[in-house]
């Protein structure tokens, strides 16, 4: 008996409870059993590091690979040829001494030019994700926590003033819509003053009448948004729109958002109804603090799967849209159009097509790969077990 | 009422009622209840499942959401302050920092992606400006304060890499955190297992006398009642059946569900015997029956029983019970002291 509790004060209760791995490591741990999910994070690093040195490489007065640089003589070259020293100027010469992806139909390095279209890849990706994340987590919250409440019929008229206003102001007329802006910014401060004033009388039961549900409007904007075909939508507004690469992250961010929403709608109507919203409630947390520090955390599990996927279906957007010509301008380039410049010389200069069209289909296939095993580890209950 | 003007009356329930609508369906949650908490008393709510013990508790947070919530009637005077007319700001100040609840289930009441530290120091932050070490510091206190062992390194754990137990004294730490007058524990130690129910009950009972705190303590256990209450009141479909000092209740139940709850209880000198059980369940809050609702369950029932909502009636010191059948039949006989009556014979 005596060696027994010798034994047992041997291990501090604590230790016995703390499990011994971190949550770092847990994820590192099931990461590493999906191993095609592995490969999808190690290419999207690899790409990375690739698009931020091309970045630092292809931009400046001077850049070390020049993308733009015509070299007419050595045009149309084969991946891993060596430059024709006699014909360039010794400022033509690559600074790499090979041409290791090929020359285009002007004689220009595609590696230097598939360096920068990674960049834009990326930021494409990325920011465009990243916009329509943040307005769809914020439609969907909205949706989810405050959906059972009515909207009045004043709000929506203000709603629709300001709106028109804005859409007036960039669009065709600035002075009319900077006043029917402010039109909406006057009614929605006389309807709060006169809202008691009216009280009983007609016209208020009109004015002030509950139409829809916050839930609603939301749910069917989405909705809307969801019956246009996204990429012909996208080339309305990029045709309307002055081409640059900021134009196209916005409108891909803005017509991307509605999955985010339903998924984070769906998480807060579960999340509202959970004790430790109700706990947070009782101990006098205030409301947008529950939403942003209490709920939103929960529900960003299947966000960030969708997230990583729709990354890749950014970049495939943007491509498409450079490949048809309404995305980033020349010269610039894309990968999307390095492939449609190329595909006029598709039997006589096969790699122009094929090396932006293998660089694509890899990354946004590693996305997926990744976003894939991100959903089993996040999920315990697609978690296989091991 | 008698106790608005009375200063040691922390909290008074007048009167209240709760409604919550479906469409038609009105279900009357909560029908004219009335009890109080005097400043550091132990007052425990028993009852059934689903005869509104945990509405009437979230009615004095103001968490009754509305709809399908809806409050007719009634006051809730906390203070002297009726809570049911305060604004929304008002009540966020007076939630966590004058009145906390410890919820039923520690295991879902804590938020699974927060570390135990950051949970309490919200609870802290929610109302006081603490900052840094200071708030630290006094996260590590109140989890000394209740029972933690090395309170230092808990800070930094998830909740699920706590017990129950441990849990559920996590959720009274935040109750705790500012150090409110009044502590609402809706049935706090029904998830757990006995051994630990004992500890939080003891844990409670150190807490209030420390602290000065008065308990509002909602269970359905009477073992726990007779353990933790200076004052018992006896709910049953959302109204008051009993009310009384704990003595009065266990050893002179004047009203027929009270006698049924205590008969329930398994006792050394019942061993071998099947358990009393009251026959029936609690009637649908939409559809209750007319008169007094316990009558259909009732073996005391008499015809007035199904026509008449039964009064308040006074059995001696603050004992009152709203059962007329039960008083005048035993007050003929003399025989309030004994737990005589038809399905008592088993005893």
């Amino acid at each position: 008996m005596n060696t027994d509790k010798k034994e047992f004060a041997a291990f501090p209760e604590e230790e016995a409870l703390v499990p011994s791995r971190s949550r770092a490591q847990e994820f590192f741990r099931l990461l590493n059993k999906n191993r095609l999910a592995f490969a999808g994070l190690a290419i999207f690093i690899l790409f990375f590091l690739t698009a931020v040195a091309g970045l630092v490489l292809t931009s400046g007065t001077k850049p070390v690979l020049d993308p733009a640089l015509v070299r007419l003589p050595e045009k149309l070259r084969p991946p891993l040829s060596r430059p024709n020293l006699q014909v360039l100027r010794p400022e033509q010469i690559p600074r790499l001494g090979i041409y290791l992806l090929g020359t285009d139909d002007l004689g220009r390095d595609v590696f230097a030019r598939m360096l920068q279209g990674a960049w834009v890849s990326l930021t494409v990706g990325f920011v465009a994700v990243g916009i329509s994340v943040v307005v769809g987590i914020f439609m969907g919250g909205i949706a989810g926590y405050f959906g059972q409440e009515q909207i009045r019929a004043d709000r929506i008229l203000v709603l629709i003033l300001l709106f028109l206003g804005i859409g007036l102001a960039f669009l065709a007329h600035p002075s009319l819509g900077i006043l029917l802006f402010a039109l909406g910014i006057c009614l929605w401060i006389l309807c709060g003053r006169a809202k008691l004033r009216l009280e009983g009388s007609p016209w208020a039961r009109f004015l002030f009448a509950e139409t829809i549900s916050v839930d609603t409007l939301i749910m069917r904007l989405v909705d809307i948004m969801l019956c246009f075909p996204s990429f012909f939508l996208i080339l309305t507004v990029v045709a309307l729109l002055p081409a640059s690469i900021y134009n196209i992250m916005i409108v891909i961010g803005l017509t991307s958002w509605m999955g985010t929403t339903r998924f984070v709608r769906a998480e807060f109507l579960s999340l509202r109804e959970q004790d430790f919203v109700t706990a947070a409630k009782a101990l006098g947390v205030s409301k947008w603090r529950i939403i942003f520090r209490h709920m939103i955390p929960n529900a960003m599990a299947p966000v960030l799967v969708s997230a990583t996927i729709g990354i890749a279906t950014a970049i495939l957007t943007e491509a498409g849209l450079s490949f048809l010509g309404f995305g980033v301008p020349p010269p610039h380039a894309t990968w999307g159009n390095i492939l449609s410049d190329g595909k006029r010389f598709i039997f006589d200069a096969p790699w122009l097509t094929f090396e932006p069209g293998l660089a694509i289909l890899i990354v946004v296939l590693s996305f997926n790969l990744f976003g894939e095993g991100l959903r089993d580890i996040l999920n315990p209950k697609l978690r296989e077990r091991y | 009422m008698q106790g608005v003007l009375d200063k040691s009356i922390l909290l008074s329930v007048q009167e209240l009622t709760v409604n919550f609508r479906a469409e038609a369906i009105v279900a009357r949650a909560l029908e004219g209840v009335s009890y109080e908490v005097r400043q550091g008393e132990t007052v425990c709510l028993v009852g059934e499942s689903g005869c509104g013990k945990t509405v009437s508790a979230l009615a004095i947070l103001g968490l009754i959401p509305q709809p399908p919530g809806e409050i007719p009637g009634g006051r809730i005077l906390f203070m002297g302050q009726n809570i049911l007319e305060l604004s929304e700001e008002e009540l966020q100040n007076l939630r966590g920092n004058h009145i906390a609840m410890v919820f039923q289930e520690p295991m879902t009441s804590l938020n699974p992606v927060f570390t135990v530290g950051e949970q309490i120091g919200e609870a802290i932050t929610a109302h006081q400006k603490v900052e840094g070490d200071e708030l630290r510091e006094r996260c590590i206190r109140l989890l000394k304060d209740v029972g933690i062992p090395s309170p230092a390194e808990r800070l930094k754990d998830y909740p699920h890499q706590l017990s129950g137990g441990q849990r559920q004294r996590v959720m009274i730490a935040m109750a705790l955190a500012c150090s409110p007058q009044l502590v609402i524990a809706d049935e706090p130690t029904t998830a757990l297992d006995v051994t630990i129910q004992k500890q939080i009950l003891d844990l409670f009972k150190t807490l209030k006398s420390k602290k000065g705190m008065s308990l509002l303590y909602i269970t359905h256990d009477l073992n726990v009642v007779a353990n933790i209450a200076d004052r018992v009141y006896v709910m049953y479909a959302g109204i008051i059946t009993e009310q009384g000092k704990k003595r009065d209740i266990f050893q002179n139940p004047c009203h027929p569900y009270t006698r049924g709850l205590i008969a329930s209880l398994p006792a050394r000198s019942k061993r071998g015997e099947a358990l009393h059980s009251i026959p029936g369940t609690v009637p649908d809050p939409a559809y209750k029956p007319r008169g007094c609702p316990f009558h259909p369950r009732c073996t005391y029932a008499v015809k007035k029983c199904s026509e008449e909502f039964p009064e308040m009636l006074d059995c001696g010191d603050g004992h009152l019970s709203r059962c007329p059948v039960v008083l005048s039949s035993e007050r003929k006989t003399n025989t309030i002291r004994t737990h005589e009556g038809p399905h008592y014979s088993d005893l």
